[in-house]
């Protein structure tokens, strides 16, 4: 159910992956410091504003590690993208670290949940690691609402969790982190990440997002500097004979409106495509010196608006109108809707579930444009949009060893353990090609779904080869696309938020929906953030403040 | 304690016609070890039960408390800071709970004449017209879907009724026009929800009515014949008197739950039709409570209704006595 990403209410099925530019807004992050109930511009906010200053302390020191150099190499921070797989694969660490013991780890997965018993792939994967790590994946739609539960509970949370930040629960930095979760500030800050050099190979920036309060809590999964595009299906327009120019708001509408027709609908539920072609600041921005909040600015009103145009010219799914998000993907990918927004890596994955039944299958971004088609500006992704953590234990080897696995997990492009993580293994889940390049199997659809990935990442790289002519695709657009990126204020900072403003946003979740659907208009809107202005949005305005005014 | 005297010690029999003063209680005559000494497999067969309440129903009471602190599960409630009733105040000055109370008493009001009496009308039917074989049979195909989950009705009901749908399909291949869709319309909302309520737990419902009229005996059917009774008159003087108790009953109970409307089905459709109308009270408290961690008002705002609907089920089982039926319970 739900639609669309907005402002990440928590709760919310709707939430796409490795969305940004709602996740951080009102509703999301919401995580407090204890005892600041009584938070104005008075009080400085100390935990909120010494985390990043002092990250620098804790965070793993960086060693970059290569093994093989890109066909595409980044460009302006884009990914850099791999188009073949090289001939000498390097185990980058040669005995298996675990100890044969069962760790649980709970994961979101957007794709159909594979099954755990007699899996080749999860075989695989845990005969490298030494240990076997017992997933319980839950639908990523719906990951927020499971974790929400989970973490209430302290007592019933898995040895290893993944939390996507837009699926932060309240109180998450405040609460949850310090009595949940392991502090790994002893483990790996500085130099003590040595023993784990594929660790040590992921950037500064995703450690330090994840830091709270000063210490090291999380494992990064690195994000992508432009996280989400807005897809066409090229193939079924190939077969229509359209060649899509887009060059603005209106052009991408009449586009939605000439592909509607019998039962195709041109389009699912672009919010988030309305929220990037119109710059909706992920959360605050500047305006000479005063910050101003997402949903008081006009860009927001206007993406807004552009919305409800969609909405009103017919274009939209029936279900999407009905808010079954859900199965939005599962729509644009059968071909009933034919415009969608998406992370960039629902691109890949999209791939490869359509390709063994549909050859022909591919979606492609638009290039960026901006809504009354002048420059875009894309807002930078969080340096790392999922982290995980380990649970809080007085067991050292535990701790020593799930690092160890990590490690093992965080291994880069080249190196056995990244090609048996993300390829499976050759003769059962992928055959070699002509050119070399591994052809999935049937069981690489069942068994090998990515569900290590959610634990930690190495550094982001471009290189599902098996697609062909993805990699070339994906890195070309990236790089278009990365020439446009913009800090967004407060980049790369997590901010523990006071939790009396953990609900505040929540009338915007709706009012989106409401006024996309035409349900409500812009008076609406306007009662809507005068009642935020009192309800506590002025008050977050004067934290925000402190933090800007400490940082000058 | 010899038998005899034990029966000595139980309540005189009243001979009828006899004028005989009514008896005082007994037991207080009896010493509670006699009492515990002869009720004790009763009691202990009753043991289970009263500890299942208790851990289950009566100690996860307590956890109530919150409502009147600043809780948070990581902490505790026993170090949890108390603020008294700030909470109820937030609860009550909040408009968006007011939304979900007028939202959810709309829907209970519109179900209770458009759904409560379905099951009855059912009964009524499989009860007088048809034979048994072909009973059984119908009262098998309108149980079954109530033991779909709601995510299940929701998805056939879009599949059908949605924009997408069935009916909209069929309508536009015959050029009728494409503008149906009932999933999405707020205004046919409550509509849209009672027919999902029937479909799916109307055949249930008839279970306990058409016991209710199994206790019937045919005699009185076969007297209502010979005196001249058409189907209708039997129906109003010998059917529906049989009923009314357990009517009585369902309805003072449905009353008790009358702030508790499908939560389920009303969360998986929210967003279809906006929180508007398909805000209530649970999907309120689920979204303060457990989406944005305000447990403790989330708490209060759960209390309120439960002693709002506690005040209800005393009421009406009060109005139930006034009107000489026996309601869901009496004092002795």
């Amino acid at each position: 159910m739900n639609a669309t990403p907005t402002f990440g209410r928590l709760g919310d099925h709707a939430v796409d992956r490795r969305r940004f530019l709602g996740l951080i807004a009102t509703g999301a992050a919401v995580v407090g410091i204890p005892g600041l109930l009584t938070a104005c511009s008075t009080t400085p906010p100390p935990a909120a504003s010494n985390s990043a200053a002092a990250a620098g302390d804790v965070i793993p020191k960086y060693i970059p590690v290569t093994y093989i150099d890109p066909d595409y190499p980044s460009v302006n921070g884009s990914v850099p993208g791999y188009e073949a797989i090289p001939d000498e694969l390097v185990q980058s660490v040669k005995d298996a670290p675990g100890t044969g013991v069962v760790y649980t780890a709970m994961t979101p997965l957007w794709g159909t949940i594979p099954p755990t018993k007699g899996n080749k792939y999860y075989e695989a994967v845990n005969d490298l690691l030494g240990s076997e790590i017992q997933f319980q994946i839950t639908d990523g739609n719906v990951y927020g609402d499971k974790l929400a539960t989970v973490l209430a509970s302290a007592k019933d949370v898995p040895d290893w969790v993944c939390v996507p930040t837009w699926n932060l629960p309240p109180r998450f930095g405040s609460e949850i982190v310090e009595n949940v979760f392991q502090d790994l500030t002893p483990y790996l800050a500085g130099d003590k990440v040595t023993p784990y050099p594929n660790l040590a190979n992921i950037s500064s920036d995703a450690w330090k997002f994840c830091v709270f309060n000063g210490k090291l809590f999380g494992l990064p999964f690195p994000g992508e500097v432009i996280t989400d595009a807005i897809f066409y299906r090229r193939d079924v327009l190939d077969g229509l004979g359209i060649t899509p120019d887009i060059k603005n708001g209106q052009d991408l509408l009449d586009l939605a409106l000439e592909l509607t027709g019998g039962s195709v609908w041109g389009a699912e539920d672009l919010w988030n495509s309305a929220a990037i072609i119109h710059a909706v600041p992920p959360k605050w921005k500047l305006d000479g010196d005063k910050l101003v909040h997402r949903v008081e600015t006009d860009e927001y009103r206007a993406a807004l608006e552009w919305n409800a145009a969609l909405f009103a010219s017919g274009a939209v799914h029936p279900d999407a109108v009905a808010d079954q998000s859900g199965e939005a993907k599962a729509r644009f990918q059968s071909g009933k809707s034919l415009i969608a927004n998406d992370g960039v890596g629902g691109w890949h994955e999209a791939m490869r579930d359509n390709l063994a039944s549909n050859p022909a299958y591919w979606q492609q971004p638009f290039d960026p444009f901006h809504a009354d088609g002048g420059t875009p500006v894309l807002w930078k992704g969080n340096p790392a949009n999922i982290f995980s953590f380990l649970k809080k234990t007085d067991d050292e080897a535990k701790i020593k060893e799930l690092l160890a696995i990590a490690n093992v997990l965080a291994a880069p492009y080249g190196t056995t353990e990244y090609d048996t993580i993300n390829n499976g293994v050759e003769g059962v889940h992928y055959t070699r090609g002509d050119d070399g390049l591994p052809v999935p199997t049937e069981l690489a659809a069942t068994e090998l779904q990515p569900t290590y990935i959610f634990l930690v990442d190495p550094p982001i790289s471009e290189t599902h080869v098996q697609y062909p002519g993805y990699v070339k695709a994906a890195s070309e657009w990236k790089a278009n696309a990365a020439q446009y990126a913009t800090d967004p204020l407060f980049y790369a900072q997590q901010i523990v938020e006071p939790q009396q403003y953990a609900s505040i946003g929540q009338p915007f979740v709706d009012l989106e929906k409401d006024i996309s659907r035409g349900r409500k208009d812009m008076r609406d809107l306007d009662a809507a953030v005068e009642t935020w202005k009192a309800s506590g949005g002025d008050e977050l305005r004067a934290f925000y403040q402190d933090i800007l005014d400490q940082q000058s | 304690m010899s038998l005899s005297e034990l029966v000595r010690r139980r309540p005189p029999v009243v001979t009828p016609g006899e004028a005989a003063p009514p008896a005082p209680l007994p037991t207080r005559k009896i010493g509670w070890r006699v009492r515990l000494k002869r009720d004790r497999s009763l009691l202990l067969m009753v043991t289970p039960a009263i500890l299942l309440l208790g851990v289950f129903a009566y100690v996860p009471m307590l956890g109530n408390v919150i409502a009147w602190q600043n809780y948070s599960p990581y902490t505790g409630f026993l170090h949890s800071q108390f603020v008294g009733w700030a909470n109820f105040e937030r609860v009550f000055s909040n408009p968006l709970f007011v939304d979900a109370v007028v939202n959810t008493l709309i829907i209970t009001a519109f179900q209770l004449v458009f759904f409560f009496p379905i099951p009855i009308f059912l009964a009524l039917l499989l009860n007088s017209v048809i034979t048994p074989r072909t009973r059984t049979t119908i009262q098998s195909i309108v149980y079954l879907p109530h033991f779909f989950s709601w995510v299940l009705v929701v998805t056939v009901f879009q599949q059908i009724f949605g924009g997408a749908g069935l009916i909209n399909q069929t309508l536009r291949d015959h050029g009728l026009g494409s503008g149906f869709d009932m999933m999405t319309n707020p205004d046919t909302f409550l509509v849209l929800i009672t027919m999902q309520s029937v479909w799916k737990d109307a055949g249930w419902g008839i279970i306990i009515f058409l016991a209710a009229l199994s206790t019937v005996p045919p005699e009185q059917y076969e007297a209502a014949a010979v005196d001249g009774a058409g189907r209708w008159r039997r129906m109003w003087h010998v059917s529906l008197p049989a009923l009314r108790p357990v009517i009585i009953l369902l309805l003072i109970l449905r009353l008790g739950d009358a702030l508790t409307v499908g939560f389920e089905q009303l969360i998986l459709q929210r967003g279809a039709v906006g929180a508007d109308v398909a805000e209530v009270i649970d999907t309120y408290v689920y979204y303060q409570g457990v989406v944005y961690g305000d447990w403790s008002f989330a708490a209060a705002a759960g209390l309120v209704k439960g002693v709002v609907s506690l005040a209800l089920v005393l009421g009406a089982n009060k109005l139930a006595h006034v009107f000489g039926e026996s309601g869901v319970y009496k004092r002795a």
